[in-house]
């Protein structure tokens, strides 16, 4: 009985302590990876000093982002080695990137690679280099587990993306008809991945249009299905419907074969594949360095990075492809290609949000937020028991000009973003303030290319994709496609390598 | 001033029924009995009443002021008696004690109410006006209050809840006094800060009352509590009926002492005593020790690792003397090893063999737990077994969760194995599966350990024979990807309970 009482009095003061008010924590947090200065160096055609040192090299790569550390893995693989890989960040990985603390690894952009079809053949044999592809099936452990995604709306959660609650009879028309148009130009086999392997002129038309007006011309008028036409066109192309192109917006519902088995995915998205790559070619990446002149010679390429010029046969140009006119002498200038600014936001919680009740997905994305919503970082581990995970933010700044919101990015300070980003998911975990700890926030001026309104089919755009016979520097940004994907990137990246291979081959 | 004071005395009522319901209805929730709860505190109460009126003579001066003390007290003992009465159940041996104390304390502050205030207002009205109105009142709010509680309260608010809202009104009551009657008295503004202390510390109990009522209110057992604690993991209750001790999780029954030899003897001995010679065993789950006293028959076992989450259950059933009189001290034997880790991480790590595998898992009720049952969990288990390896799996009930049982064969099966699958009748469970799985041909034993009381050698082929509700069903995989079994499971339980 004595411990009974003061087992009771313990419980007391327990619950007296629990009366005090609540307060939110301390939130920490900084903008992070910024690269800002070094664009704008470049954009200012800032004079750098002479190179002190030459090293040579048959190829070298710049950039290495997916496109690059692509190009390097189909050398490597093809057993060429004398090359090198020179990337501007601390990190290589560009869109693919990935950081770390002590709960989880977690992305810093990219997060998932749906499951390729067979006419995606280099990611196909990609995979089974990495060992999750084997005799045609795929490792279990990183396909995104269920349950993958929610969309809160109306107060409450439903399962999957599009909206499925609360539709009227016109909705469900007009969701349906969607459905069989996209199925149907799915079977043209006009719309695939690469994009380049089925693209012809039939349905060029469609790129002078945008993908709303090409919706108002299918008299869809629904407030929901804009919604989600909208949604689409921001997570992938981070643009709105009104400023996407109509073939760009069919591609998106129509290049793949729908499939239940959910997209690839890893705790920290495709930084998974960024990390087994630089397994592979890591020791040919050289980190912190900005190329910023290229210059076509007698005999090759020179390259100027820090104070060395890489003397160089052919070089591989991975980066973003609007760079190309403030780096290359004599180069064009290029007026088709726009990009999308981003921002991204990774949010440490101490524990997990109160969610209604609902049992945590991998994506959630909250109807009519401007934002995308988030990825949780831990969906993919293999314990059972949470209680802490990391939360990566997307918002992809679609309303406005890409020139105002990269602006915008530039203005705004960090808690400015901080509280957008808290404001936004406050919606529906309302105790957010309580359990987070720290919100780092990248901020990406030039994150993706946009397939605006006659891009896809642009005569800029296909004279790079093509490479000159004569070339020094072959093209391999998945800009070139107009559609920023990991495997644009990736089948760029490897024609690039295999151009520069042929070149070289040919030479000895 | 008039209608305003009577709108008190309706209000003081209804607070005063409330605190005597909310008492009662506890008491009836967590000893259970409530006839007897009810005529017993409805006793005691109007008991301590009478004692509270006879009392009252004894106040002589300062009627107003102690009046609203007394309004105070009854605020914050009525207003926190729920809530400090479901903590007193979770954490003292002295619920009743403490149950009847708050009650007599009650009703002896409720049954000073009514004589004071008559006597407050005595000098304003004809005596038989005053006792007309005051009982008039006293009676409608006593009628407001039983009908809103079970109506309106209860569901809405809950039971911590309810006590802390008449417990504001107690205090509004009060507060409101010292300005009805401010002629009377001397110094209000002591009471008033005492009034507002009370009114704000009712308010936060009130948004802060979720907390108690998830602990307590939500696990409401019939028999006797002998344990309960939220650990880091999960919600653990031990119950006891007479000889009955019986473990619940997160408030899934894990078994009951009195049959569960039946279970434990049907998880291990089919399996274990068909291994030539089984050195090397791993138990994952399975922290209550059982499968672990099951498998110590076996005298030629030299280890036995058991990888549970909960370091607060393996503890538990390492020293509290009633289960480890239930486990024979299992987990006390040097052959034992206790690791509390997660256990799907754990398996990955680990790269040790073993003869014998249990898999002894809660059903998959969420998509946690539903990582366990997968393809890919059980090639990863797989990967541990020796050459003459089996493995056992918990596979829940073939009879009300048929689609599940051969959800989780169908899985085993596309992992690789060849298996087995086969069930037992458990009273308190009702028929129960489970499914053996090895790389190579199951024989079942010739032989078994001395001193079973259930699984005998005639008896095992009629366990691996399943009649028609409960005969094979084509089911795919459940896989990572899918947790087509989350989704089963809950579709198989929602028909039984229909």
């Amino acid at each position: 009985m004595k411990v009974g009482r003061r087992k009771f009095l313990g419980a007391g003061s327990a619950a007296l302590v629990g009366l005090s008010l609540k307060t939110d924590r301390p939130i920490a947090g900084s903008f992070v990876n910024d690269n800002f200065q070094m664009g704008h160096l470049l954009r200012d055609r800032t004079s750098f000093p002479p190179a002190k040192h030459v090293e040579k090299f048959p190829a070298v790569i710049v950039g290495g982002g997916i496109a690059g550390l692509s190009a390097a893995w189909r050398l490597r693989k093809r057993g060429f080695t004398d090359f090198v890989l020179l990337e501007m960040n601390g990190q290589a990985g560009g869109n693919a990137r990935w950081g770390e603390n002590e709960i989880t690894a977690y992305p810093w952009a990219a997060h998932y690679v749906p499951v390729p079809g067979v006419k995606a053949e280099f990611v196909r044999e990609l995979f089974e280099d990495l060992g999750i592809l084997k005799n045609g099936q795929w490792d279990e452990r990183v396909l995104c587990f269920a349950p993958q995604e929610r969309l809160f709306l109306y107060g409450r959660w439903q399962e999957g993306l599009e909206p499925a609650i609360g539709l009227t009879q016109k909705d469900r028309e007009q969701f349906q008809k969607l459905e069989d148009l996209f199925a149907k130009f799915r079977a043209t086999g006009e719309f695939t991945i690469p994009l380049e392997l089925g693209r012809s002129a039939k349905f060029q038309d469609l790129d002078h249009l945008s993908f709303s007006g090409w919706l108002q011309q299918q008299g869809c008028d629904s407030r929901l299905v804009n919604w989600y036409m909208n949604y689409a066109c921001r997570d992938d192309y981070g643009a709105l419907a009104k400023d996407t192109s109509a073939w760009a917006g069919i591609h998106y519902f129509s290049s793949r074969e729908i499939e239940e088995k959910g997209p690839l995915t890893w705790p920290e998205g495709n930084g998974w594949i960024t990390r087994r790559l630089l397994e592979r070619v890591g020791e040919k990446v050289r980190t912190n360095q900005m190329v910023y002149r290229i210059a076509e010679t007698q005999h090759g390429v020179s390259i100027f990075a820090g104070d060395t010029e890489f003397q160089a046969e052919f070089a591989i140009f991975a980066a973003p492809t609007f760079l190309a006119p403030y780096l290359i002498e004599n180069f064009p200038r290029l007026d088709d290609f726009v990009y999308s600014p981003w921002l991204t936001a990774n949010l440490t919680l101490e524990r997990i949000p109160d969610s209604r009740g609902a049992e945590p997905t991998w994506d959630t994305v909250f109807l009519d937020s401007p934002t995308l919503g988030y990825v949780d970082a831990m969906h993919q581990t293999l314990r059972t028991h949470i209680e802490r995970t990391v939360w990566t933010f997307y918002w992809a700044l679609a309303e406005g000009t890409p020139a105002q919101n990269r602006q915008l990015l530039l203005d705004k300070d960090w808690t400015y973003w901080k509280e957008a980003i808290l404001r936004d998911l406050e919606r529906v975990h309302s105790d957010i303030r309580q359990c987070v700890s720290r919100i780092d926030v990248m901020r990406m001026g030039h994150a993706m290319i946009r397939p605006a309104v006659g891009s896809v089919f642009s005569q800029e755009r296909l004279r790079f994709a093509q490479p000159r016979r004569e070339a020094r520097i072959f093209f391999a940004n998945s800009d070139l496609s107009a559609i920023s994907i990991f495997e644009e990137a990736q089948y760029h990246g490897v024609l690039a390598a295999q151009s520069a291979l042929d070149r070289l081959h040919g030479h000895r | 001033m008039g209608v305003l004071l009577f709108i008190s005395v309706l209000l003081v009522a209804a607070c005063g029924l409330i605190y005597e319901l909310v008492a009662g209805t506890l008491a009836s929730y967590l000893v259970g009995d409530s006839v007897f709860q009810f005529s017993t505190i409805i006793g005691t109460y109007l008991f301590a009443m009478g004692i509270g009126s006879a009392l009252s003579r004894f106040l002589n001066r300062g009627l107003v002021y102690r009046f609203v003390w007394i309004e105070l007290l009854l605020g914050v003992i009525g207003g926190f008696s729920s809530a400090a009465l479901m903590l007193a159940f979770a954490f003292t041996q002295g619920f009743e004690l403490i149950l009847y104390a708050v009650v007599i304390i009650m009703g002896v502050l409720v049954g000073l109410e009514i004589p004071l205030l008559m006597r407050i207002v005595r000098d304003r009205y004809e005596f038989r006006d005053v006792i007309a109105h005051v009982l008039t009142f006293d009676y409608l709010g006593a009628l407001g209050a039983s009908l809103l509680f079970p109506i309106l309260l209860v569901p809405r608010l809950g039971l911590v809840r309810s006590a802390m809202l008449f417990g504001i009104i107690n205090a509004g009551v009060a507060l409101w006094t010292t300005y009805l009657f401010s002629t009377q008295l001397s110094s209000k503004r002591g009471l008033r800060i005492a009034c507002m202390v009370v009114l704000c510390s009712l308010g936060a109990g009130m948004l802060e009352a979720r907390k108690i009522t998830a602990v307590a209110e939500d696990n409401i057992y019939a028999d006797d509590i002998i344990f309960a604690r939220d650990t880091r993991y999960q919600h653990l209750v031990l119950t006891r009926f007479k000889d009955d001790l019986r473990l619940f999780l997160n408030s899934h029954l894990q078994f009951s002492s009195r049959d569960e030899y039946r279970y434990h003897e049907a998880l291990i001995h089919p399996g274990l005593a068909s291994v030539p010679t089984p050195r090397h065993v791993l138990v994952l789950g399975g922290g209550d020790g059982l499968a672990v006293r099951e498998i110590l028959k076996y005298p030629q076992i030299e280890s036995i690792t058991l990888v549970d989450l909960d370091p607060e259950m393996t503890k538990l059933f390492s020293t509290h003397p009633m289960l480890t009189k239930l486990n024979d001290k299992s987990f006390l034997s040097p052959k034992v090893h206790i690791v509390n880790a997660d256990a799907f991480p754990w398996v990955d790590s680990n790269t040790d063999s073993f003869d014998f595998i249990v898999i002894d898992f809660p059903d998959p009720t969420n998509y946690s737990l539903g990582k366990l049952y997968t393809t890919a969990f059980y090639r990863a288990a797989a990967r541990h077994l020796s050459a003459q390896g089996l493995m056992v799996v918990q596979s829940t009930s073939p009879m009300f969760a048929r689609d599940s049982f051969w959800c989780i064969a169908e899985t085993l099966k596309q992992s690789g194995m060849q298996i087995y699958p086969y069930h037992v009748y458990v009273p308190s469970f009702g028929e129960w599966g489970f499914v053996l799985a090895a790389t190579h041909e199951y024989i079942p034993p010739t032989t078994l350990p001395g001193g079973l009381r259930f699984i005998n050698v005639e008896g095992l082929p009629a366990l691996f024979q399943f009649p028609p509700d409960m005969a094979p069903l084509p089911m795919p995989p459940n896989q990572l990807n899918s947790q087509i079994l989350v989704r089963t499971y809950e579709n198989d339980w929602k028909d039984i309970s229909h």
